[in-house]
């Protein structure tokens, strides 16, 4: 009897956990926490998950002048810069009125009259250069950038002399480590510091930011009155975090996880193209690679199409260029050979490379066409992309050996690769000149497979000279189109970020330059 | 006994130098430094003068025994430096993480206990009968689960589906750490529970028992007051283990729960290559072990009358 008594009871707790994990989750969450505001004491509180806050960025603290901790003082609305990018990537006035470009190494700029630092102090000139000439004295890449020489200040206005020309500097200045903070009220030992931006941050630490609206902000209204912005580095996590109700709204989300809100009416998701590429270099030292036919052939048999809509899941757009659509020099302005396994493989016959042995792959002179493709885990779209191109060029007779590893460092100094795949922002500051500088010219830091071409390097020339953004842009394509009629370069997709948020949110889109994220106008409806 | 816990504390000096240097030496030899993989983490590109600069200022560019020599000299004046990639004091970063570290290893401890002992207990009791078959096999679930998993599917059940608990964060007090509690005390409850049911059953087919049995003393009386206290030794050695395990910290279970400890900030120092933070969290776990372990002994001391005898017996 006493036996029997105890496996009911067992059976009974074993049936109401399974029938309570199977319940629908409606029955037993209330339709506020999954629809309505974070409200507490009738205060709107927007809580935000985040993958992109944390000690591995380097953007802990809310410190401008320190690493990359200027995008979270602008991303979470503390801090903000000179100039601001427009859905374009062009540059707008922000806490600027207007600038005037005095000569090729000066350029006078005007502030707004009517902005208060959330210290108490007045936005002028003299802030400004204050802010500024600290930036360039501890900072690791904006001294490098701006090329300053002296600064000046009276009145409303700051002018800036560059010991060489720099024509892309109201750019760099709008990079988040030109976000403007009160030197006088300094650096808190938390990395806290005064802004102008809508928000004060009222707790910072290496995992959470909390921020409460700045009452007396320039730009209007702050409609929410705090915001919590916190790390989850976990994609389950945060996705479960959202569905419970815990959050309002998560950045870096799954590809996995996205339809779960896409979906579904509760949510909504916001989308934008940004300038991150994945992309492969060619090695110029793989003696097959040196064959203008054979880099033709591999552009020519990497499936973007199928990449993007399938393994990404339509989580990227397919990349003719460097740049995405967005841009005024992006996708649309260049031509990319197109994928085409048919033509590829003739281009391998002309190139020599034949399958005479039966075994799938094409080879000359009895060695099999090998590509060693390198490239690394740390985004989730690289491996992917790896797969997506070992099966694509197989179906051409090449065999791809894919060496997916986080010590790629040690691969490439060693020279043993064919083709490395990586992750870049192309033009963090809205300016085409940086892909150019850092990856594609003789001397270049990122240049790992030696491309050389010397109307390439005449053109860059002419851009690092050139002030007019238009002109800019016609040279960026130019530059764009010699990089892919070289086959030096294959660029396979521009990411797509995307926020997932309660349905009844406002104000909170993703921006292609990935700098803005919360602002005065986010809100409940 | 006081000789033996000093002779003990001297240990620790060569097991701390071996045990730093070569954990130097080890992420020495990792391919790139901080500032490598801060830029590659980062997706842009800084300029080579810029990286020596900041090589420089970090002391990267020493070799390496000299690197260590400076680490060594600073930490003998109390200072553990500070970290590459935050830039704050190693030593307050640790202190601050570590209160989240200790409550979680308390309580999953004191879970894994409250669990594994009684149902360890009641499976030997009821040695080769349902309820003895039942405890082996959600044992062996357990287990069986990985803690990335187990954590999943409470998170899931008890934060999604009932709404109970937090999915994560510590903001709630007590709730918020009963999902990475029991995730940790689900795997080692299990195994515990296994180990106490071993135990038992031995220390049941003992002599000593069939006497106290034939002599009329009352079954509970011999399972609780003689079986359970000689079979302590063995749960107290793997709890020993377990708990240096836990206080240095379980990075997954931190990561998924968002729990603030030193496990997590353990492996970001690894991937980071942030080498004041490795070196004090490598300090950490190695007094922690020679701390537990000592313990340990001199539980065994108080337990087996054997030991404790036979020391005093030699002196």
């Amino acid at each position: 009897m006493k036996r029997r008594l105890t496996a009911v009871l067992i059976c009974t707790v074993l049936a109401a956990g399974i029938l309570a994990g199977c319940g629908n989750s409606e029955d037993k969450k209330g339709e506020d926490e999954k629809q309505g505001t974070t409200a507490q004491d009738g205060e709107k509180v927007f809580n935000y998950g985040t993958t992109a806050y944390g000690v591995e960025m380097g953007n802990t603290g809310l410190n401008p002048h320190d690493n990359y901790s200027g995008w979270s003082a602008v991303r979470y609305g503390v801090g903000e810069t000179l100039f601001k990018f427009t859905e374009h990537m062009e540059l707008e006035p922000w806490l600027a009125e207007s600038y005037e470009q005095v000569d090729e190494y000066t350029v006078k700029i005007t502030l707004k009259d009517n902005i208060m630092f959330t210290s108490g102090r007045k936005l002028d000139g003299q802030a400004v250069k204050e802010c500024l000439e600290d930036l360039v004295a501890v900072h690791d890449r904006a001294p490098g950038d701006l090329k300053i020489k002296e600064i000046t200040a009276d009145g409303l206005t700051v002018t800036i002399t560059s010991e060489e020309k720099v024509p892309a500097l109201l750019n760099y200045l709008s990079d988040p480590y030109g976000a403007i903070i009160d030197m006088e009220y300094g650096v808190t030992e938390d990395k806290n510091v005064a802004g102008t931006g809508p928000f004060i941050a009222e707790h910072v630490s290496d995992t959470e930011i909390s921020l409460r609206k700045n009452p007396e902000y320039w730009g209007g209204e702050v409609k929410m009155d705090s915001v919590n912005v916190k790390e989850i580095i976990d994609g389950d996590t945060l996705t479960m975090a959202l569905q419970s109700g815990e959050i309002d709204a998560a950045q870096g989300l799954p590809y996995a996880s996205l339809p779960l809100f896409q979906e579904n009416e509760s949510y909504k998701v916001s989308s934008v193209n940004t300038s991150r590429v994945f992309f492969a270099q060619l090695n110029y030292d793989t003696p097959a690679l040196q064959d203008d036919r054979v880099r033709k052939a591999i552009a020519m048999g990497i499936d973007k199409e199928g990449f993007t809509a399938g393994l990404l899941g339509g989580n990227g757009t397919p990349a003719s260029g460097i740049f995405p659509s967005n841009f005024s020099f992006g996708n649309e302005s260049v031509k990319a050979p197109e994928y085409n396994p048919e033509e590829g493989k003739k281009l391998l016959e002309e190139a020599g490379y034949t399958d005479t042995d039966g075994d799938g792959y094409a080879d000359k002179g009895g060695e099999p066409l090998v590509i060693r493709w390198l490239t690394y885990p740390g985004r989730q779209e690289l491996p992917l992309l790896a797969e997506s191109a070992q099966a694509t060029l197989k179906e051409m007779g090449i065999k791809v050996e894919v060496n997916n590893t986080a010590n790629q460092q040690d691969f490439l100094d060693k020279g043993e690769w064919d083709i490395y795949a990586s992750a870049f922002v192309t033009a963090p500051t809205g300016d085409p000149e940086y892909f150019f500088t850092t990856h594609c010219l003789k001397d270049s830091a990122k240049n790992r497979g030696k491309y050389y071409n010397e109307e390439l390097e005449a053109l860059e020339t002419q851009l690092h000279g050139e002030f007019d953004p238009a002109k800019r842009g016609e040279l960026a394509v130019k530059m764009q189109q010699i990089l892919l009629d070289d086959g030096g370069f294959i660029f396979a997709s521009h990411l797509k970020m995307s926020f997932a948020m309660k349905a009844n949110v406002t104000g909170f889109e993703a921006h292609p330059s990935d700098y803005y994220e919360i602002t005065a106008n986010l809100d409940y409806e | 006994m006081k000789k033996y816990i000093a002779k003990r504390l001297l240990q620790l000096i060569p097991i701390l130098l071996g045990i730093t240097l070569l954990s130097f030496a080890l992420m020495h030899s990792a391919s790139g430094d901080a500032v490598d993989i801060l830029e590659a983490n980062r997706g842009g590109v800084l300029s080579e003068e810029a990286k020596a600069k900041a090589r420089e200022e970090l002391g990267l560019d020493k070799p390496f025994l000299e690197q260590y020599a400076v680490w060594m000299k600073q930490v003998l004046t109390g200072d553990m430096g500070k970290s590459y990639v935050s830039g704050k004091p190693v030593f307050s970063t640790f202190v601050h993480k570590l209160p989240a570290t200790i409550a979680l290893t308390i309580a999953s401890v004191l879970v894994t206990i409250l669990l594994s002992v009684p149902l360890g207990v009641l499976a030997a009791v009821k040695q080769n009968r349902f309820l003895d078959y039942l405890i082996r096999f959600l044992s062996f679930i357990g287990n069986s689960l990985p803690n990335f998993f187990v954590s999943l599917l409470l998170i899931y059940f008890f934060a999604l589906k009932l709404g109970w608990f937090p999915v994560m964060g510590n903001a709630q007090g007590w709730k918020s750490i009963i999902l990475p509690t029991l995730t940790l005390a689900i795997a080692m409850a299990s195994k515990y529970t296994r180990q106490v049911r071993a135990s038992v059953l031995e220390e049941l087919n003992k002599e000593y028992v069939t006497g106290a049995r034939a002599r009329g003393v009352r079954e509970g009386r011999i399972l609780y007051f003689s079986v359970l206290k000689s079979s302590m030794l063995t749960i107290v050695t793997l709890l020993a283990l377990s708990i240096g395990s836990l206080l240095g910290g379980t990075a997954i279970v931190e990561s998924i729960f968002m729990w603030d400890g030193v496990g997590k900030m353990a492996v970001d120092a690894i991937t980071m290559r942030d080498y004041p933070v490795i070196q004090a969290y490598v300090i950490w776990m190695a007094v922690i072990y020679v701390a537990v372990n000592l313990i340990t002994d001199i539980l065994y001391h108080y337990l087996d009358p054997r030991i404790r005898l036979g020391q005093e017996g030699a002196a």
